[in-house]
Formats: structure tokens, sequence, C-alpha cells
């Protein structure tokens, strides 16, 4: 019996390396169909989660209110933005609103962080420079033209309020002090000088404003308050930003968070397509390719015709002939499955850092089933031009008919 | 002789050579087909991408810059465009690559004494006129532009199907506060006039929207006095990605050369589709919404990368696919070569017998494998887009050329075997 096995693995080996030109062809067809199903089927799993971040150049999909006529805290932001995983949190943007003037027009201030806005507002256009420190100012194209500023001026926004008695107007820095000549009421005015760095085009309504630090803000309204929004871009599909707003919902109390919907359901919508289109792809791709692998072994195998009938005229058994060839071909479905999954990552990885610039994420039980793939078409493509050759006369084979 | 010799093959050896064709045909629709889905999937995307609403808004041109080009007419108000000049947009180069443009009024009015955002736009307008002999058409409006839009309750506003009477929609966070549904009239009201509108459904959009009425323009143009006359226009087309062209012309596109201004306006960038609706109505200004632009452009830039990638991984699988099976094809049949060699055949006439048998099954092959691409490219376009898509004549020719070149390729290591073979060693058996 251990003669036997001995014998099977010798003739198996022997013939894999006897006919190493033959079989190099074989397996290199079942490498290029391994690699096609494990690189497109990774390719396939990742293309939501990367186009996802991609899509986030529309911008925030989820924006936060406060839920009463208040405003934002840090501490109910933070506590909220904490349900969102960390690797899908593109970023966030508070803003804070001012009314005040500016050339003696009223014009709205908003305070933001000019670095976390590039995240949630990448489409943002600059003539000049990205204001980056406090006393900098970015002017919306509309208001800018409406005022005539432009890029390296110099603005003043003031601000002005009533003088009530329980106030304190010494602490304020800059101030001018005057009488309503109808009513008598006293007024402030308070005035924070700001550089224009660069004009902002979005060709939407962000260009109604002017933005200014967080900080500049607080300044000129003399009151440290929390914020009136707050953008965010997460990169997660509309299912799963819904679920991340009701777990905030429920759990923080002080904010609401809301889905942008024109963004979210359009961006359902084209990724549905994008994947379903790699998805129909990969199928038809991995069925043709299938098929030229089974052609190739098809083809290996049947030009061993002699070499069955010279087995059968020595004795051997239809089934041990069988059983023989498949080994072999099994045997090669393996290598190949194996050298394909190895492939195919490399691929898929090449791809990703091509397209989207960042690297693929790995999935092991890609592995298992190119094998299982592989083996399984190298299996039915042997079968069929062995069964066909084990029924032949040895006699008119090996004649050479 | 030597053509009997190929007819001999292919009639005894019909199996053989069928296979090669299968194979051959089967690289062969690969080709056709991922090529075909890359050259098209820019399109189909782009139409996709329309789902995010207009990439282009028409606004009136300042007023100081009207004033000082034209005699500014009295009964114009500056701040107003005229609706029929929105046929213009029809005519212009890039007319078809325009899916949807709707004009857009709002105006403030009073519901039960609280102010409220009024919005008058073409619902489902239809458009047609004739100009210089040729007859225009077009169903344009809103609903298109607002993709995102959901029913709560009630139906769509079909403009066309009004009778008689007003009719508006009512967003979902104002028809929840003012307990509004579908059937119900509401009065709204500005200084001079009021109307009395039929509420035909409720939307939600997710965003200020939900707290806006919105009804056709001639029903705001009758409660402003402004007949004929619109705020901005919202335009949608699909556009080409911006490139270094598109960035220089955007700037100023008086600083282009002759050639590259040519190219520029014959090139579908959102700033050429701009700079054309202003030339072909000078009192507007048309502004990309670069959110939308620029976005699009990045994703189709992806999309199209990723598809031509995964062509060159199925393309480089077809072909290794074919050249396999053409060289052990031509190993298998060494006894048979030998044979011809060996009754006196010269190696190059071997070598052009396998050469016209091989490139004969392959052209069969490519004919067939054509058609078949045909079939699931088409397969791809209805499942996911559900259009066709369109067959690119350049697509055939680099097919039959890579099949050729593969085919070619794939003869070479058989023919290396075919000028090594010894006459006596392969038929003694040898081998």
């Amino acid at each position: 019996m251990n003669k036997k096995r001995m014998m099977f693995i010798r003739m198996i080996a022997a013939s894999l390396v006897r006919r190493r030109s033959r079989m190099i062809i074989a397996l290199l067809s079942i490498v290029v169909g391994g690699t096609i199903l494990s690189g497109l089927g990774m390719i396939y799993y990742d293309v939501p989660r990367q186009m996802s971040s991609q899509f986030r150049s529309y911008g925030a999909n989820i924006i936060i209110t406060p839920s009463k006529d208040s405003f934002i805290e840090d501490d109910d932001l933070l506590s909220g933005l904490s349900f969102f995983p960390q690797e899908e949190l593109e970023g966030y943007t508070p803003y804070r609103y001012e009314n005040t003037s500016v050339h003696n027009m009223p014009v709205t201030l908003a305070g933001i962080d000019f670095d976390s806005v590039q995240k949630t507002s990448p489409y943002w256009r600059i003539n000049g420079g990205r204001p980056t420190s406090d006393g900098e100012a970015l002017v919306g194209a509309k208001v800018a033209e409406r005022l005539g500023i432009s890029a390296g001026d110099d603005i003043s926004a003031v601000n002005s309020f009533e003088v009530t008695d329980d106030m304190d107007i010494s602490k304020i820095p800059d101030y001018e002090m005057y009488t309503s000549p109808d009513t008598g009421e006293q007024f402030c005015d308070h005035e924070l000088s700001l550089k224009v760095t660069g004009i902002l085009q979005t060709g939407g309504s962000e260009e109604e404003y002017i933005y200014v630090s967080l900080s500049d803000v607080a300044d000129l309204a003399l009151t440290d308050r929390g914020y009136d929004i707050v953008e965010v871009s997460v990169a997660a599909t509309q299912d799963r930003l819904s679920s991340y707003i009701e777990t905030i919902n429920s759990n923080v109390f002080n904010i609401s968070a809301k889905l942008v919907k024109r963004v979210t359901a359009s961006e359902s919508t084209v990724l549905t397509k994008l994947q379903s289109l790699v998805f129909i792809v990969t199928a038809v791709v991995l069925v043709l390719t299938m098929i030229c692998v089974a052609t190739t072994m098809t083809a290996v195998i049947a030009e061993r015709r002699r070499e069955i009938g010279l087995r059968k005229a020595l004795g051997a058994y239809n089934s041990s002939i069988v059983g023989q060839f498949l080994t072999e071909g099994l045997v090669l479905g393996a290598i190949g499955g194996i050298l394909g999954s190895i492939l195919g990552y490399v691929f898929a990885q090449i791809v990703s850092q091509n397209v989207f610039g960042s690297s693929i994420m790995f999935r092991p039980v890609l592995i298992p089933i190119t094998i299982a793939a592989s083996v399984l078409v190298t299996g039915i493509a042997c079968l069929i031009p062995i069964k066909s050759a084990v029924e032949v006369d040895p006699a008119l084979v090996l004649k050479g008919e | 002789m030597f053509f009997r010799m190929v007819r001999g093959t292919f009639r005894r050896q019909w199996k053989k050579m069928l296979m090669i064709a299968v194979t051959v045909a089967l690289g062969a629709s690969i080709a056709t087909a991922m090529l075909n889905v890359m050259l098209g999937v820019g399109d189909k995307i782009n139409a996709e991408l329309k789902a995010y609403g207009s990439n282009i808004t028409v606004v009136p041109q300042s007023e100081a810059v009207i004033s000082k080009l034209y005699e500014v007419d009295d009964e114009v108000r500056p701040d107003y465009l005229k609706e029929e000049r929105l046929n213009e947009l029809l005519t212009i180069f890039w007319a078809n690559n325009i899916t949807d443009f709707a004009p857009v009024t709002e105006t403030s009015v009073k519901l039960d004494n609280d102010d409220v955002k009024l919005v008058g736009s073409w619902f489902d307008h239809h458009l047609e006129f004739v100009k210089k002999g040729t007859t225009y058409q077009r169903d344009t409006g809103i609903i298109n532009l607002r993709s995102w839009w959901d029913l709560k309750n009630g139906e769509w506003l079909d403009e066309q199907a009004i009778s008689s009477g007003d009719c508006c929609m009512v967003g979902s966070e104002l028809a929840k506060a003012k307990n509004i549904s579908a059937g119900d009239e509401i009065t709204v009201k500005n200084e001079n006039n009021a109307v009395t509108l039929k509420v035909t459904g409720i939307y939600e959009a997710g965003d200020d929207e939900d707290n806006y009425i919105y009804t056709t323009l001639s029903t705001v143009q009758k409660l402003t006095n402004t007949d004929g006359l619109f705020q901005k226009a919202e335009v949608s087309a699909i556009t080409s990605p911006d490139d270094e062209l598109a960035v220089k012309a955007a700037k100023n596109p008086s600083l282009l050369t002759g050639d590259e201004y040519d190219l520029w306006y014959c090139t579908a960038y959102v700033s050429s589709i701009c700079f054309q609706i202003q030339e072909a109505i000078p009192e507007a200004s048309a502004t990309a919404v670069l959110k939308i632009a620029d976005s699009e452009g990045k994703i189709l830039e992806k999309t199209e990368l990723l598809m031509s990638l995964i062509t060159l991984m199925s393309l480089i699988g077809a072909t290794l696919g074919i050249s396999n099976l053409v060289t052990s094809g031509v190993m298998e049949r060494s006894q048979e070569l030998a044979l011809l060699k060996a009754v006196g055949a010269k190696n190059g006439q071997v070598t052009g017998l396998v050469l016209t048998e091989t490139i004969m099954t392959a052209i069969l092959g490519t004919v067939g494998g054509y058609f078949l691409g045909y079939a699931f490219a088409q397969v791809i376009g209805h499942t996911v887009f559900s259009s066709s898509i369109d067959m690119n004549g350049m697509v055939a020719f680099i097919v039959s050329v890579l099949i050729v070149a593969v085919t070619l390729v794939g003869s070479i290591p058989a023919i290396r075997i075919v000028l090594r073979l010894r006459p006596s060693e392969v038929l003694h058996g040898g081998h």
C-alpha cells in the first residue's frame, strides 16, 4: 500500500517535471485566472470605502445644530463626535456667525478654523492666500464685489451695541462711544481691524460671508459663546450615517445632528451604480477567464491520449488513471490558486495606490475562495478530456490514430 | 497544395482549431466589452452625478456693468432676467450637454402672519420655439434638479395639468408646523397681492428648503408683478473634468492662444459652457457651482482611472490565455509537423503553414468574439445604467490588432519548437 502510494506520488512528480513546458503553460493560465479573481474581488469590496472618501469633496454630509435656542458647546460637540469611528471622520468645522458692518454696510462674519474647513469644504477656491493667523480675513466674492474689497486690503468690522447701565465698557480695548440724537440712548462701536488675505469663490451662498478665525469673532462680539452650526464630513454610507445620527441624537441632548440629504442621497445613488459596475465587470471577466483556463487545461490533457493508451495497455485501471490525472490537475490548481491570490493582492494594491493614493484593505477570505475556485475549475476542466480518453481502445491510440 | 493542406488541417483537426477559435473569441470578447465599457463609463457616471443638482447658476449681470454697456430700459428691473431668454440655452454649441434647467424667483410672503419663503419655478415645463428655421423643444423643470427630494404625501406638481387656479408644494417642516397636508388650500400674500394656492404635495428635502413653499413661476410673477421675468436660473450640464487648459481659461479666456481657445471652446468644460451661456445671453452672468463641478471632475477622473486599470488587467489575462493555447496547440502537433519535415518540407514552409492556420482561426474567433463582447457590453450597460453603451469604432480596430499580435507572439515558442524538431526522433516516438 505504502509502495503504491510512493509510486503514485513519483508518477505525478515526474509528470509535472518532465512535461515542464506544458505544465508551465497550464499553470500560467491558472495563475492569471486566480489573479483576476482575487484582484478584482478585493477591488470590488474596497471600492465603496475608497470612493466614499472621494465623495467627501462634495463637502459636509452631516450638520449639527443646537437642539434648543442656544449654542453648541465644546463638550457636547466632542461627546457627539465621539460616536463616529475615528477612521471614518474626515473632518468637522464649527461655525459661529455674528452680524457686523463693514464700510457701513451690514455683513455677516463667520468664525471658522481655516485648517479644518479644508476638510469639510475642499471645493473652496481662494484667489490670494488662506488666512493663517488671527486678524486675517477671507472675503466671499459677492461681499467683495459689493463692497469693492480686494485681496491685500485692510478692512475693519464694526460691532455696534447699545450700552446699558450694568456694562463696564472700560474693559473693551478699541471702542468709540456716541449718543443717538433721537432717543438719547448710548451706543458703543467696537472695531476689529482685519487684513484681507484672499477672496473666496464657490459659486454658492458661501460667497456672501466674511470668514475670520473663531477667536476674532469672539473678540469682536465681546462674548465667548458656543457655535451656531457644525459641519461634519464622514466617509460612510447613508445607512451607517443614519444610525450614527440616531445614536447621537438619543445620547447627547443639547445638539441635534441632521443628514444633508442632498449630499447623502445622491452619493448613495452614484455609489450603488459604481459598485454594481465593478461587480458586473468582475463577473463577466471572471467567467470568461475561467473558460479560458478550462480550455487550456483541456488542450493540455487531450494531448496525452497516447500516454493514457500506453498505461491502459500495461494494465492500469481506468479509475487509477483518472485518479492520477485529476491529482495532477488539482496540484496545479492549488499552486496556481496560491500564486494567483498573491499576485491579485499585488495587482489590487497597485490599482488602489494609483487611483486612490491609499492602500487596499487585505481580505483574507479571498485566498481560500481563490484557491478553491482554481482547484474546482482545473478539476472540472481535467475531468472532461480524461473521461473521453480512458474510454478509448488502447490499441487504436498507440497505433497513432 | 498549401491550401489543400490548410483545408485538411481544418477538416481533420476541427476540434482543436475550434478550441483555439473559442479561446480567441473569449479573449476578444473580454477586450471588446471592457474597452467599450471603459470608453463609455465617463458619460454614464456623469449622467448619474446629475443627481447632485445644478452645476451652473445664471444670474443677471451686476447693475453697474449693465448700465455701462446698455442703456437700461426702465421697465426691465436690473435684478431680473427675461424668461424667454432662457430659450437661448438650447441654441448654444453644448446645448445637448445641458440636461436640465429651470428659472427661479424667490420672494417673501405672509402665511398666517408668518414670513415664509415662496419659490417660483418651472416644474415640468414644455419649451418649444422656432429660431432660424429650426424647431427646438425640451421638457425641463426643477423636479429633475431636486432628485434628492422625497414626496411625503400627495403628488408632484404637474404644471401642464393645472386647469385652473394656482398650485404649490410645501416643505415638510413648514407643513408640520402649519399642519398642512396635500389637498389643502393656503392663502399667501405680500404688500400688494394675495393668492390662494392648492397644495398638491408635501416634499422632504433635508435642508432649508423644508421651510419653503414651491410654486409655478407664473404664480410668483403674478404675486410680485414681474411678468415674464425671473431672478436666477439653475442649469445642470454634463461636463468634462477640468484640466490645466480649463483652469487657465477660467481665469481669462482672452489670454489663450488661438488653438487653445478653439480646443477649450469645443470641450465641454464647465467654464466653456458658462462662457457660451454668457455669449448667448449677454445680460446674464453664468458661474460654476464649484462644490458640484469640482467633485464631479474628481469622481469621474477616479472612476475612469479605475476602469482603465481593470481593463488593462483583463486584457493581460485575455492575451495570456490566448497565447497559451496557441502555444500548446502547436506543440501538440509536433508529430505531424515532423512528418512534413521528414518528407522534405523546409522550415519556412512549415512555419508558414502553422502561422496561416493559426491566424485564420484567430480571425474567425475575433469576429465571433467581437459580437459576443458587444453583447456583454450591452448587458453591463443595461444592468448597471439601464441604457445601452455606445460602440466605439476604434475598439474593433484595437481588438483586431491586439489579437493578431497576441496570436503571433503566442506562436513564437511553438515555431521555435518546430524549427528544433528532428523528424527521426519525433516519428520514432522518443520525444
